[in-house]
């Protein structure tokens, strides 16, 4: 489990929160969901689907996920008269580094090739709160959980009250453009929304199963992968889940050699890596400025099939200089870094 | 009005066309010969050919680090603190890259870009003009570097419109003003050139190449693809490789502006280049002429007076073509303006160093010249008479078929059946005031004349034809035919599923895409069941894109609307497939293949060049 600092939550406490401080909550809420995403698509796309093809299929589910997550914490920010704000520099964090608003020196988030020392990364990402373990006595120290930054954030919106929502709805990604994505409306619709950020990351206190989608919590899922079988209900048994079903078998051979955090040592100007990645990272880039505006008010199936173009061009351009496309000597992972011009200025 | 205007901007850098080769080889649309192997890249110097060049090519076509590098006013060059000096060229921000799409495995010498946005741009990336690029081919292909040899020596231009123009703020940039008042129809006119590919895909230039063009205004009532103005006419031998002018200078075009006292030549694409990609030849200085025929016993060619000069110091200096993108005013005066009203321009340098306008002056094309149609399609082609740079109203144009640039394989004929273009023999039409004759095809449906396996294995879709617009008065024409300038068209088979669709009437099409297409392994097997159920939501978005969307599948955009629609209306509900199918095992028919040297050198030196030895008008010399 990660933690995060408690500056995350200032000014979120308290019987009368500022609506402004629930806005800066909420973008670094976006910015979090959005941290892990190149995080898990490195991973996912430095394998060789030909012998990994169970792993891949697992991180792919999570990251669709993440982007709902992304949405979702949009929505509510929207729905309170808020702006996401994507597509700038400083939105991507930095690789290798903390992710946003988490605590220095606790977990360092990697760009890096799929490896058990990184699924052990992920696990530790989205580990469930368990309160049994964390009394609440460490709500006093300096750091929060992830689950306690957005039970802050829901407990603002609720003392807010559904006042400070905007009629008519405002610039709602909703479940036409988006599987599971939730119309904000007030603030049930806002807590909603949050919840299913939570189980679906978390699990709900009860079971690994969230509430809302498809499957276990991201934990859960990526628990299978360390197990190497598929976690299945077992009834009648204490608890009634095992990782016994099908195997899900790891093939450490099956990765291409992807360096780790390529920006630490860039890619030299005028090399065929430079080239592959200027053009990823414009690409990546040009994402964010869809999703910019699509989060802004051009919540429009067109706006939506631009977003999902760009996705798959990226994942295409991904996949291609990862395995050693076209000259198999020259393996190039992308850097995800922000680029509104091509080749890097 | 257009780019060759006194309001313009030039831009120079690097474009990136990253075309898949396999579809370049006819036969690899064979479903039940495709071997694995094609989908992996050509061994050294071309054996064994495998996939060719770039196999897993993803047809990108993109704008890199292209800039601003000069901007001219009526009033002269523009310089600072006018901003749109220190500007770039950029393509979209918010979309995915363009594609680059032949027209046909035997028709390669029409690439299309589709979906290509193009901006104005600071060095921030921050857009100051947004435009949408309307999908056009290249035109006047040629073998413009000496040096080398296949594709990596060829050069071609593309000219269009650029719609959807909007604009930020602009206000610290009298040019940019000037255009976007000057664009107030919301339209630009746009040419570039483009050269020096490379081929090396151990090259960080892998498929990439050098563009230099220009932008300016343009008037709703002109072509979007061709100039109005005097079209100079190279001479070009037959080859079985690209064209190159026995005068050494390449088709281009003027614009007089008698106006402002100048004639504007577009030399882009046509100065030829010693390396692939560098400066200009030393073809000596450059002069035009205006030609007066009359002839006497002392004066038995004729009369060249002079009217300007190009030094060659000025335009083989390194830095011309990206100053210029090729472009030379010539200033005028009243006098010389009335002498070429009606007379014949000549551009000469060293001896043996020329190219001029047709005797008479005229001119005849398509406006956009490639077209993609189903049986039943009621196209209206237009074309464009004109002569010594003005519009030719009351003209008739002729209308013939002409497949000799087509690229048939030996057991793929093209153009056949005739009659299912809708051409009627003879077909005439006649311009109107603005110099446009309108050609309307009533195409029918071709049958599968290219099915492999006497027509009994899936093959390619449909056929495709050339029709060669003309004038028929004799006294326009006068100088040589541009072998490039005639109207390409695919006509798609006639597709009838069975109701409702199956997974069999689809597999063939699926399989195909699968085979010619091997970036689609990185996000599904097109040729299996399950995985295309399994994808079938993101495909029937794909499929469901307008053909100027840069997503939209297939990228070639060579699925007929039939198939097409029968494709999302399976997607919507896939009926399970028939019990016991299973993916087609590539090449269950495949016989060894042993390819000699001789016959993968044309491959080695790229698509185009392997597409023009196949030329029908060569098989039949």
């Amino acid at each position: 489990m990660i933690r995060l600092q408690r500056s995350m939550i200032a000014g979120l406490e308290g019987p009368a929160p500022a609506v402004e401080s629930v806005w800066t909550a909420l973008q670094s809420a976006i910015e979090l969901e959005h941290a892990t995403i190149p995080v898990y698509l490195y991973a996912l796309y430095s394998l060789n689907p030909a012998s990994n093809q169970e792993i891949a299929g697992i991180i792919q589910s999570v990251v669709v996920e993440e982007m709902l997550h992304m949405t979702l914490a949009s929505n509510v920010l929207n729905a309170l008269g808020g702006s996401p704000q994507i597509d700038q520099p400083g939105f991507i964090p930095t690789y290798p580094g903390a992710l946003p608003g988490g605590v220095q020196g606790e977990l360092e988030v990697n760009l890096a090739p799929f490896s058990t020392t990184q699924l052990a990364a992920f696990l530790q990402i989205e580990e469930p709160e368990d309160p049994l373990n964390f009394p609440s006595a460490l709500a006093e120290t300096d750091t929060i959980t992830i689950g306690e930054f957005y039970t802050a954030i829901s407990d603002a919106i609720a003392a807010l009250g559904d006042g400070a929502f905007v009629d008519p709805p405002r610039n709602q990604v909703g479940p036409d453009l988006m599987y599971e994505s939730i119309v904000v409306v007030n603030v049930a619709t806002a807590q909603q929304a949050i919840s299913t950020i939570v189980e679906q990351g978390e699990g709900t206190t009860t079971s690994p199963e969230a509430v809302v989608g498809i499957g276990y919590a991201h934990y859960y899922r990526y628990m299978q992968i360390q197990k190497g079988h598929l976690l299945v209900k077992v009834p009648g048994a204490d608890p009634p889940y095992a990782y016994t079903g099908a195997p899900v078998p790891f093939d450490s051979g099956g990765v291409y050699a992807v360096p780790t955090n390529p920006s630490l040592s860039p890619y030299p100007p005028g090399s065929v890596q430079a080239f592959a990645n200027d053009n990823f990272n414009y690409t990546y880039t040009s994402l964010l400025i869809a999703l910019h505006e699509l989060f802004n008010g051009a919540a429009t199936d067109d706006q939506m099939n631009r977003a999902i173009g760009l996705m798959m061009s990226l994942k295409g351009q991904a996949k291609g200089m990862m395995s050693g496309i076209p000259d198999p000597s020259v393996i190039t992972g992308p850097s995800f870094e922000y680029q509104p011009v091509n080749p890097k200025a | 009005m257009s780019y060759l205007n006194a309001l313009r901007l030039h831009f120079a850098g690097q474009f990136q066309a990253n075309v898949s080769s396999v579809n370049n080889d006819p036969d690899h649309f064979n479903n039940a010969t495709f071997r694995p192997n094609y989908q992996k890249m050509q061994g050294p110097g071309g054996v064994p050919p495998n996939g060719w060049f770039n196999p897993q090519g993803d047809a990108a076509f993109r704008l890199r680090g292209c800039k601003v590098t000069a901007a001219w006013m009526p009033s002269g060059p523009v310089s600072a603190p006018d901003k749109v000096i220190s500007y770039i060229i950029a393509d979209s921000d918010e979309q995915a890259p363009a594609k680059l799409v032949d027209l046909d495995s035997e028709q390669q010498l029409t690439s299309e870009i589709w979906g290509l946005q193009v901006r104005i741009a600071d060095q921030e990336g921050n857009t100051v003009m947004c435009s949408d690029f309307e999908a056009a081919a290249f035109m006047d292909i040629w073998g413009r570097s000496t040096g080398g040899g296949g594709d990596v020596n060829a050069g071609a231009m593309y000219q269009s419109v650029l719609t959807n123009v909007t604009w930020g703020d602009v206000s610290d940039s009298p040019f940019l003003t000037a255009l976007q008042q000057a664009s107030a129809d919301g339209l630009l006119s746009i040419k570039f050139n483009v050269d020096g590919l490379s081929m090396d895909f151990q090259s960080p230039d892998f498929m990439c190449g050098r563009i230099a063009g220009t932008i300016g205004p343009a008037a709703p009532d002109e072509p979007q693809q061709l100039l109005i103005g005097r079209q100079f006419m190279a001479d070009c031998p037959v080859t079985g490789g690209f064209p190159f002018p026995n005068g050494q200078i390449n088709f281009f075009a003027g614009v007089v502006d008698g106006e402002g006292g100048n004639i504007y030549l577009d030399l882009g694409n046509a100065l030829p280049t010693a390396t692939t990609g560098g400066a200009m030849v030393d073809l000596g200085d450059l002069t035009l002429n205006v030609y007066d025929p009359l002839t006497t016993p002392a004066n038995p060619a004729g009369t060249l007076t002079p009217l300007g000069t190009i030094p060659a110091s000025e335009y083989i200096d390194a830095d011309w073509y990206s100053e210029t993108a090729g472009v030379v005013a010539l200033p005028l005066n009243a006098a010389q303006l009335q002498a070429i009203a009606s007379a014949q321009l000549v551009l000469t340098g060293n001896p043996g160093v020329t190219i001029s306008e047709w005797s008479s002056g005229a001119f005849v094309r398509a406006d956009c010249f490639v077209y993609r149609l189903s049986p039943g399609d009621q196209p209206q082609i237009s074309v464009y008479a004109t002569q010594w740079g003005r519009r030719l109203p009351g003209v008739d144009i002729s209308f013939e078929a002409d497949p000799s640039q087509l690229q048939a394989q030996a057991d793929l004929p093209v153009a056949i059946p005739p009659e299912a273009l809708g051409l009627k023999t003879g077909a005439i039409a006649t311009t109107d005031n603005n110099g446009c004759a309108v050609l309307t095809l009533s195409p029918t449906d071709p049958g599968t004349p290219r099915y492999f396996g006497n027509g009994a294995d899936y093959g390619i879709d449909g056929q495709v034809y050339g029709i060669r617009p003309s004038f028929v008065g004799t006294q326009y024409n006068g100088g040589p035919v541009n072998q490039w300038n005639f109207i390409s068209v695919l006509l798609w088979s006639a597709f009838t599923p069975s109701n409702p669709v199956t997974w069999a009437d689809l597999q063939p099409t699926f399989q195909q895409y699968a085979n010619l297409y091997p970036v689609m392994n990185r996000f599904l097997n097109l040729g299996d069941y399950n995985s295309v159920v399994a994808n079938a939501g993101l495909l029937m978005l794909a499929f469901g894109l307008n053909p100027g969307d840069p997503n939209v599948m297939p990228v070639t955009r060579d699925l007929s609307l039939a198939k097409r629609n029968a494709i999302l209306a399976w997607l919507q509900k896939p009926l399970p497939a028939p019990t016991g199918w299973q993916p087609v095992t590539p090449a269950r028919k495949a016989a060894a293949f042993a390819p000699t040297a001789a016959a993968a050198v044309p491959l080695r030196k790229g698509g185009k060049t392997a597409a023009l030895a196949r030329r029908l008008i060569l098989q039949k010399k």
